[in-house]
């Protein structure tokens, strides 16, 4: 209990003199995931709205694939990405593997499917009459897909929110592709790992504090802009 | 109804025009043009494939055959989108955007191009004239579903639309909401040159608003023509039984040298009828061209030409009116009489009374028309 304690206090003193190494892999932590959502939401919610909203020989199959990636454990993500990016892989001359690249690579391979698969479920919750009636007002393709994302935005947040939880809490990708090397591509989940196992257990406390307050934080911003709009709609 | 503000210029043509799937026709239009300042009514039971024909007119169904809208072929899909910036659509559920009222009637301008402040002000006035100006900073959650639909309609006109098509717009209202809105959008429309397009599988409603009605049945047109005309010479069995003029009379048309159209029925009855050509004919007789009596009427009834002697066989409600089923003459006739003359007569099941109607009131039915089995075939 004492090491829990004395643990507790170190970290809040790290926290409050806003310790750089803490500071550095909170930011890093923030890029890597920030970035992998960016381009999992700009790649996938458009293949969501394909999914959703076309039919076409073979959607069954891909809206399977993207359920079954939606579960798909991110060891055995890393260890794709990580085969592609060895040197002797199929990516291996571009010399990404142990770069904080390959982390983006494989958080995004993480949130693909979430995005994809959340935000075709949200599409395909709107009536066939609503997307009939937006035709008739005289939208355009594009125009009228824009029309039903704004529909869409309180689930389309939620769908972001959850592929950025999985992604800023996931370690076992990011460990396996960045190799969690200290002052380079070590995230605040590695970070936590490494501390734990060499005792340095205030620092781990500090860092968890940490990334429970980013999780917490989204989950809070969530629920309140939720709430919000279910007042508005 | 709105004749004033009518043109005989078709805005919209189609020929031969066809929604297939699998093989099936779900809907066709041999020949059908839209007016402007018109109301065009396609009426029909539910499936008979009016809305899939609207769709099609709208453009947002690719259909086979020929549409023109304004004179121009509608072929592509940009040719769809063209003729869907042109017009308007109004649903059976409003289908409202997650937005404020107002946003919701400036969508389909601000889709179309207009500019903002143009929108704004164009969307105001079209609240004006649904008179929903008070709801406009609402949202869509806290309407009723008559104010919706208002606010639906209000977005359709806002656009200035040159086609405006309903599709079962009042539905799901109930009577006096949908009465009112009945009312207000035929005041609307005698001052518009729009032409609509208004589907429905309700008679009175296709009664209150019609100019030009066109019956679909299995997806096809049977019968198209002045609302007045198509209601009072139903051209199938089908769509008279749809109308509610379910007895049908059958026997031969004969043309008299008095210049009196007879239907001569197998037992030898003869009855007045509206002008038809000689041969075997189907006839129907609206209920609520019968009138009963319990004595022979007087003198100046002399115009019911056609008197029946018979006896009660059923009564029933028809909403606020009677249906008394009267058995005469080897045949059934039906008449819709109020709850106080159906006392006032005294009448009853089993008992005697006359069954008497205008000549005119009987419609012989085209036979290269008639739906029903057999060359004889009918109810009488």
């Amino acid at each position: 209990m004492q090491v829990l304690w004395n643990g507790l206090v170190e970290a809040l003193r790290l926290l409050a003199g806003g310790d750089s190494d803490l500071l550095q892999i909170t930011l890093r932590s923030l890029w890597v995931s920030g970035l992998a959502l960016l381009v999992a939401v700009v790649v996938g919610v458009p293949l969501g709205g394909l999914l959703a909203l076309r039919h076409f020989r073979g959607r069954r199959f891909a809206v399977a694939a993207v359920n079954t990636g939606m579960a798909a454990p991110p060891v055995v993500v890393g260890l794709l990405v990580a085969l592609f990016l060895t040197r002797s892989g199929p990516f291996g001359d571009l010399a990404l593997l142990y770069t904080n690249w390959a982390m983006v690579m494989a958080q995004v391979v993480i949130a693909l499917p979430i995005v994809i698969g959340l935000s075709l479920a949200a599409l395909q919750q709107l009536e066939e009459g609503f997307r009939q009636q937006i035709e008739a007002l005289g939208a355009g393709r594009f125009q009228a897909f824009l029309l039903q994302l704004r529909e869409i935005r309180v689930a389309l947040l939620a769908t972001v929110m959850a592929a950025f939880g999985a992604v800023i809490s996931e370690v076992g990708a990011v460990m396996m592709v960045g190799g969690n090397i200290r002052g380079q591509t070590q995230v605040l989940t590695g970070a936590i790992v490494q501390e734990t196992r060499i005792g340095r257990f205030a620092s781990a406390i500090a860092l968890a504090i940490v990334l429970m307050v980013l999780a917490f934080g989204t989950n809070l911003a969530l629920t309140f802009i939720q709430q919000h709009g279910r007042r508005r709609a | 109804m709105s004749a004033s503000a009518a043109s005989d210029r078709p805005v919209l043509e189609a020929r031969d025009l066809r929604v297939a799937r699998d093989g099936r026709v779900l809907a066709a239009a041999d020949d059908l043009r839209l007016a402007g300042g018109r109301v065009h009514v396609l009426l029909g039971a539910n499936g008979a494939g009016k809305s899939t024909l609207l769709r099609a007119l709208n453009g947002l169904e690719p259909a086979e055959g020929e549409l023109s809208f304004d004179g121009r072929r509608v072929v592509t899909a940009a040719d769809r989108l063209a003729l869907r910036r042109r017009t308007a659509a109004v649903f059976q559920k409003a289908h409202l955007l997650g937005t404020t009222v107002a946003g919701n009637v400036e969508s389909g301008l601000r889709l179309r191009g207009v500019r903002r402040q143009v929108a704004r002000r164009r969307a105001a006035a079209a609240l004006e004239l649904l008179e929903i100006a008070h709801l406009a900073h609402r949202r869509p959650a806290n309407l009723s579903g008559g104010e919706a639909q208002r606010v639906s309609i209000a977005r359709a006109l806002a656009v200035d639309p040159e086609v405006l098509f309903f599709d079962e717009p009042m539905s799901s209202l109930d009577p006096p909401t949908r009465e009112a809105l009945t009312r207000d959008l035929s005041a609307i429309f005698s001052r518009s040159q729009m032409a609509v397009v208004w589907v429905t599988h309700d008679r009175d409603e296709a009664l209150a608003v019609a100019d030009v009605v066109s019956f679909l049945e299995d997806g096809r047109v049977v019968q198209s023509g002045r609302a007045a005309d198509v209601f009072a010479h139903p051209a199938t069995t089908s769509f008279a039984a749809f109308l509610g003029l379910d007895a049908y009379l059958v026997g031969t048309i004969v043309n008299g040298s008095d210049g009196m159209t007879r239907l001569v029925m197998p037992g030898g009855l003869e009855l007045m009828c509206g002008e038809a050509a000689d041969g075997p004919a189907v006839a129907c007789l609206p209920p609520e061209d019968v009138v009963l009596f319990t004595r022979p009427p007087a003198a100046h009834s002399a115009s019911l030409r056609n008197l029946l002697p018979g006896r009660v066989r059923e009564v029933r409600p028809s909403g606020r009116l009677l249906l008394v089923t009267v058995a005469a003459a080897g045949m059934e006739v039906a008449a819709l009489v109020t709850r106080a003359a159906f006392d006032d007569l005294g009448l009853a099941v089993g008992g005697e009374v006359i069954a008497a109607f205008k000549a005119s009131a009987v419609h012989p039915i085209p036979r290269h028309e008639r739906r029903l089995a057999g060359p004889d075939g009918g109810r009488t």
